[in-house]
């Protein structure tokens, strides 16, 4: 029975990034497949899940997707809205259990990169800068990220360093400063990823349906570390679609 | 003359600014045209506020372009639609944040611009240095030590913050100045002549945008009587004294979003930034057409209500069918703001 959902790749990441939030906690939500992410798990499991904007909403009541992280549906019947400094302030403070983000490309120690493609003094595409990216990544406890899983979008080193993983390796980032504990998750749209914790390098820990390691691997620019109890993704189920294609996107922004 | 980076961080310049301006409440009103005219000088740097399309003061920005302001410093926090005016001399150069548009894409014009060379980017910043940036301006601090921007290669393209270490904990910071921009030009939905500006939903930056600025322009909904003002002060983001002009401007956050009268128009928003902004040849003729071919706002919203076959009033009425009640933005029914019958009217007046 399960086996004949028929679900498309972003209804599968969107799945796969709401399982990963739980009730209760404070989720900073960056823009693109973020959104999706966390107002699926907000109104699947987790109605108590605090969710952050940086333009200064937080606590709203889930609506439908909104198309910006500044959308009036954003503050949909928020308690508090505040200033962008301040949920800033707030995530640094310790307000702040997950930071949710998108990005162009993540590398092995996960730092991501908005900025640039090609070198930042002449770059092929220039993208659009950090926004509130580096400082959900440098502020919030822990970190997922969400994107397309490519080659050149998961390189070994980013073009650029726009928001802060493990920088070079174990120990940079307690090094640096930076206070958040970094990234946790990596959902593609080929597999969910964690990080070594002796290495902090990046490791397969589950594999989406219809690919295998192998493939993930051949579209990965680095070599990547495979958990030893590596597994399946679980399918999308039929809960977790009808919420999301009617609930929560309704008018297919994103998942199509 | 000096470049406008030379004052952006300079905190007795700033102060000696605010040391003349008035504090009288004296009538601020003027014509949108007029302020534009008086305020936006070239080269200047001019500050994004509201959350650019949430709030933002498109009408202003169309403004700044039709009268073909030169050399400007952009302040992307975020924003960045004006970097359109980039090809036609209108920016010099960009502070960037953030410039695009979300799941909407890239803003072409920029990327054309600094993959050529042609727009310089003076800094790289996040939205949460930046913002501390202008919150020290605000609170009347030189500088803050945050937890941001450590360890990005954004270090390295940002002469203007320094890698510190903590005094007391010895561990490294990020040390961002108090920024002070030459102009910021707000959209909200009430004001009073004098300048008091009230909304409803995000004040983002505007408040700490508004006290570190040296000349500020407040566009409006509608302006309202100060009593009703001061009965209702909490929603009061930006106070008079700060402000140099006041503009009626209904509408003025179009074709962005303004919270609980109007949502974004998404058919234009996405037209634009897949379609007529993608080469220097067709921005070029979207800018002849909608800015340089229209006297006003009025005259470029009823352009793009006819370019969808449809009247201005129709395609207004639908913008603001999608903004969901302002019941919910914390306003109630405090106020006058609730009462809505007014806009068709008014925008009837000014499109003819």
């Amino acid at each position: 029975m399960s086996d004949e959902v028929v679900y498309t790749p972003r209804e599968l990441l969107a799945c796969v990034a709401a399982r990963l939030l739980n009730d209760g906690e404070s989720v900073f939500v960056g823009t693109g497949l973020p959104l999706v992410g966390a107002l699926l798990a907000h109104k699947l499991h987790a109605p108590q899940m605090m969710a952050i904007y940086e333009g200064g909403s937080i606590g709203p009541e889930p609506k439908v997707l909104p198309w910006s992280v500044a959308d009036p549906l954003t503050f949909y019947k928020a308690p508090v809205i505040l200033s962008m400094s301040s949920v800033f302030g707030h995530s640094r403070a310790g307000f702040a259990d997950v930071g949710f983000l998108g990005g162009a490309q993540i590398d092995m120690y996960g730092n991501m990169n908005a900025t640039c493609i090609g070198p930042y003094d002449s770059p092929q595409v220039r993208l659009t800068g950090s926004g509130g990216a580096n400082d959900i990544a440098s502020l919030c406890d822990r970190l997922i990220f969400m994107g397309l899983h490519l080659p050149e979008r998961f390189p070994e080193k980013c073009d650029y360093i726009t928001s802060p993983g493990y920088l070079d390796g174990p120990g940079a980032r307690e090094k640096a400063g930076l206070v958040g504990g970094g990234p946790w998750r990596v959902i593609s749209h080929l597999g969910l990823m964690g990080f070594d914790d002796e290495t902090r390098r990046m490791k397969l820990l589950s594999y989406h349906p219809g690919v295998t390691p192998e493939i993930i691997q051949q579209c990965t620019g680095f070599e990547l570390l495979v958990d030893d109890n590596v597994s399946e993704t679980p399918k999308p189920t039929e809960d977790e679609l009808f919420t999301l294609r009617n609930l929560v996107d309704p008018n297919q922004c994103f998942c199509f | 003359m000096a470049h406008a980076n030379d004052r952006l961080f300079d905190h007795e310049l700033a102060r000696q600014v605010k040391l003349k301006k008035t504090r009288a409440l004296v009538d601020k009103r003027m014509e949108l045209k007029d302020a534009v005219a008086e305020y936006v000088e070239d080269g200047d740097s001019i500050i994004e506020t509201g959350f650019a399309y949430v709030r933002g003061p498109m009408a202003a920005n169309w403004e700044i372009g039709r009268q073909k302001k030169k050399d400007l410093v952009g302040i992307h926090t975020p924003g960045g639609l004006t970097t359109i005016f980039h090809e036609e001399g209108g920016l010099k150069g960009s502070h960037v944040a953030y410039v695009g548009v979300e799941m909407r894409g890239l803003v072409a014009p920029f990327r054309r611009g600094v993959e050529a060379g042609t727009l310089e980017v003076y800094a790289e910043w996040s939205h949460g240095a930046l913002a501390a940036s202008l919150r020290a301006a605000e609170q009347g601090l030189n500088y803050v030590a945050t937890k941001s921007m450590l360890g990005s290669d954004m270090l390295k393209d940002n002469q203007y913050v320094k890698v510190g270490e903590d005094p007391w904990t010895g561990e490294p910071v990020c040390l961002v100045p108090a920024m002070y921009p030459d102009v910021a030009i707000f959209h909200v939905h009430h004001a009073d002549m004098y300048g008091n500006s009230r909304i409803w939903g995000l004040s983002v930056n505007d408040t700490a945008i508004a006290a570190a600025a040296r000349k500020v322009v407040v566009t409006c909904e509608r302006i309202v009587d100060t009593d009703d003002i001061r009965a209702n002060s909490p929603q009061v983001i930006i106070p008079w004294y700060c402000v140099d002009a006041v503009c009626e401007v209904p509408y003025g956050a179009w074709p962005g979003d303004m919270p609980g009268l109007y949502y974004f128009d998404r058919r234009l928003q996405e037209r634009v930034i897949r379609v007529d902004w993608k080469t220097p040849e067709s921005t070029k003729a979207w800018v002849e057409e909608y800015i340089y071919g229209t006297a006003n706002h009025y005259e470029m919203m009823e352009l793009a209500a006819h370019e969808e076959g449809m009247n201005t009033i129709e395609y207004v009425k639908q913008l603001e069918q999608f903004a969901t009640s302002a019941a919910y933005y914390n306003i109630g029914t405090m106020g006058t703001g609730a009462d809505r019958d007014w806009k068709y009217e008014e925008v009837a007046k000014r499109a003819i």
